[in-house]
């Protein structure tokens, strides 16, 4: 038992780890450019924002997975 | 209330003779917007300024060049203006105005000149003055080449060696030096010092001693600093009494000239003019009495039309009917009670809504509170939120700063009433019962017998049995929970595509909303039944069939309402199927940030109270500290997170459903006086 928590323990933390790196890597050139879009004009901020949070569902699916991995593991 | 104010567009014609007056009256009814013409209509012209346009942008560009010399800023002033006060003194003022600034600004800008000039001399001067040598002894020779300058490294070695007749002077450090050498040598001088690395700096113009030089600049220098701040003084001086009448006069002017070059934006022919303007249905009345009462039968008013909601889908098929079609879109005028209005910010961060759709405000004001509470979900920081919230509405002044407190006050009520109610939570701890391990009790029969868990309590914390609030626990009940807001992202997303299904069938007509929205809202309906299908058979294990109801009904209504989205949409609609998915699934993350700061809550609390506080002493110091900066930390991160994330649950998964923005917001005409008064 002690094993396999701890093997679900590894799993819950890569899944929640590398869903936020794969977020992160997709949140930069598109929040780099929204600073670009919106430092020419202020009112692109609400557009730029939505841009820039769209791959952040990557990082919930990944948390979705940590907890039901935990779930099975208490 | 849902959807923008109607608009009518008016024309407004009438004698040339009353275009002044007419022009006042546009202003001070301030629910017209004009429509700018366009010079295409036959018979008719862009109309001229007024006379006394010219003279007025005369003293403006006078008053704002004083303006600028004087460097006036904006600022509260302490009394209004009188109008006639300005116009019997604005040309006295400008003349004694132009004649004092004059003479002050110019001896300030000689002052400064001269500085500049002397700080420059300075500069050149300065690395001579290590020398031991008379600023004249640099110049003037006949038959000996100079050489001043820097060098990188010590020259003097390779000069004997490939030099008969010459001298060399060096600063003590041997970085700066100064070669007198006969002309015939001067060829090979030069080769020896570039090899050190030497940048030539000219010498100074002038005589005597450079550290003498440098001392009668600094006195000059010291002299004129004086002088510049008496000059400054001056100025300042002359801001303090005249800042008052030219920031008043300003904007008196400004919109004099404002006023007067309006009839440049409608048309006029030889004595007539014409105003095409928009004016929201219900002040029609008002504008009609306004001018029948002043101008009488001088000036017509006539409503042309009300702005229809309905567009065209193909520009063919407007250009297929009458002329009359070809229009200009309406603005966008929304009247929203408190406090609705105070979202009305978060609308237009992403765009204005268009005139013939459903303003969303109400949406992001019923639910995005309550998004915000769900994710917060905790007494301890509720109640702070609402005091913070309400403090800023009661403060600030600022679009931004205001609707931030909007969203902390709102959202604070939300927090706490979850917290309270659903949660049974303050800082991240519940309130009871107090749970002790009872001889004889294991701890899955204590799990058993307390499903909120036996993490710290205040119950335990204080000594006392308290009452157990709330029916979940953030940290126990995740799969409950993340089930639950998979069902709010369903409602909510309903709720968007209804809106969609309204906003489509006022826009284009009935077919055009079943073939873009209907279609998308059967999917989703499929989607709910095959999703508790699905949970019952993979997840809870139930006996269940594929004859079951909800699987058949799921799939009576995705099938076709693919087939409808796909003829509507074309391919793209089987693309955007997993898009929809992901859109629901998107929502857990209000259960998902409630319990990170749960964890976090639960890990400074267990520091604090159960590692630090039980060495006593100074120890409960410590603990009572990380407890405050801990909890002060998640209290920050849960504006950030739980703001951001309820307000992107709107605009990228809600808005998508129904809203297209990029309306033109209602900017009518009118006048506001900041430092003037009529009378």
């Amino acid at each position: 038992m002690a094993i396999e928590a701890g093997l679900i323990a590894i799993g819950a933390g890569l899944a929640v780890g590398l869903a936020g790196l794969g977020s992160g890597w997709a949140e930069k050139d598109i929040g780099a450019a929204a600073v670009g879009a919106m430092a020419e004009d202020q009112k692109n901020f609400g557009k730029g924002l939505i841009l820039t949070v769209i791959p952040e569902t990557i990082v919930i699916f990944g948390l979705v997975m940590a907890i039901l991995l935990w779930t099975k593991m208490v | 209330m849902l959807l923008p104010d109607k608009m009518t567009k008016i024309l407004i014609v009438g004698s040339k003779t009353r275009i002044k007056e007419t022009i006042d009256i546009l202003y001070s009814l301030e629910v017209l917007q004009p429509i700018d013409f366009s010079s295409e209509e036959e018979g008719f012209s862009l109309g001229s300024p007024l006379p006394e346009a010219s003279e007025a942008s005369q003293r403006l560009l006078k008053l704002r060049s004083a303006e600028k010399e004087l460097e006036v800023v904006d600022k509260p002033l302490a009394e209004r203006m009188l109008l006639s006060k300005i116009e019997d003194e604005v040309d006295d003022v400008l003349i004694s105005l132009e004649a004092e600034i004059t003479g002050a600004v110019e001896s300030k800008n000689r002052i400064q000149n001269r500085a500049h000039e002397l700080e420059a001399a300075k500069q050149t001067l300065e690395p001579f003055a290590v020398l031991p040598l008379v600023i004249d002894l640099y110049k003037g020779y006949q038959g000996i080449s100079v050489f001043t300058g820097v060098v990188r490294s010590d020259p003097a070695k390779d000069l004997i060696e490939a030099l008969d007749r010459y001298e060399l002077f060096a600063s003590s450090d041997a970085k700066f030096v100064a070669l007198f050498v006969a002309k015939d040598e001067a060829v090979d001088a030069q080769k020896v010092l570039i090899q050190h690395g030497f940048t030539e700096v000219p010498s100074p113009f002038g005589k005597g001693d450079p550290q003498e030089a440098m001392k009668a600049i600094d006195a000059e220098l010291e002299a004129l600093s004086a002088s510049l701040a008496e000059a400054t003084e001056k100025i300042s001086l002359l801001r303090k009494k005249h800042e008052a009448f030219i920031l008043a006069s300003e904007e008196h002017l400004s919109i004099v000239v404002e006023k007067a070059e309006f009839p440049l934006r409608i048309g006029s022919t030889a004595h007539s003019f014409l105003i095409d303007a928009w004016v929201p249905q219900k002040s029609i009345s008002q504008v009609q009495q306004a001018f029948q009462g002043q101008l009488g039968e001088d000036v017509h008013v006539e409503v042309l039309e009300i702005a229809p909601r309905l567009e065209h889908l193909h520009p063919e098929e407007a250009h297929a009917g009458a002329e009359a079609h070809v229009k200009e879109e309406a603005p966008t005028r929304t009247s929203h009670r408190r406090p609705v209005n105070l979202f009305a910010y978060l609308t237009e961060l992403i765009s204005t809504p268009k005139y013939s759709e459903i303003d969303p405000t109400i949406m992001i004001s019923i639910t995005f509170p309550i998004f915000f509470g769900l994710m917060v979900g905790d007494i301890g920081y509720g109640i702070p939120f609402m005091v913070l919230g309400a403090l800023g509405l009661r403060k600030c002044k600022s679009k931004e700063w205001r609707s931030i407190s909007t969203m902390l006050l709102f959202g604070g009520i939300w927090a706490t009433i979850f917290g309270f109610l659903l949660f049974g939570e303050a800082f991240g701890m519940h309130f009871g019962p107090q749970w002790v391990l009872e001889p004889g009790l294991t701890m899955a029969q204590l799990h058993a017998e307390f499903p909120l868990g036996n993490e710290l309590s205040w119950s335990s914390l204080l000594g006392f049995q308290l009452p157990s609030l709330g029916v979940l626990s953030k940290l126990h009940d995740v799969k409950l929970l993340l089930y639950i807001t998979i069902w709010i992202g369903f409602a909510h997303l309903l709720i968007g595509y209804l809106l969609g299904i309204y906003n489509e069938t006022i826009r284009h007509g009935f077919k055009h909303a079943v073939f873009h929205k209907v279609g998308w809202t059967m999917i989703l309906v499929g989607g709910v039944f095959l999703f508790m299908f699905i949970i019952d058979m993979l997840i809870l294990n139930k006996p269940v069939g594929f004859d079951d109801p909800r699987m058949i009904l799921g799939l009576v209504l995705l099938l076709p309402g693919i087939i409808i989205s796909f003829k509507g949409e074309g391919g793209q609609a089987i693309l955007e199927l997993p898009a929809l998915m992901s859109n629901v699934v998107s929502y857990t993350r209000l259960a998902a940030i409630g319990m990170s700061k749960a964890g976090m809550a639960l890990a400074f609390n267990m520091i604090a109270i159960e590692m630090v506080a039980p060495m006593g002493g100074i120890a409960i110091i410590a603990a009572i500290a990380i407890f405050m900066i801990g909890h002060l930390m998640i209290f920050i991160l849960a504006v950030i997170s739980a703001g951001i994330h309820g307000i992107r649950l709107h605009y990228v998964e809600l808005f998508q459903k129904f809203y297209e923005g990029g309306g033109l917001a209602f900017n009518p005409l009118k006048i506001v006086r900041k430092y003037t008064i009529e009378r």
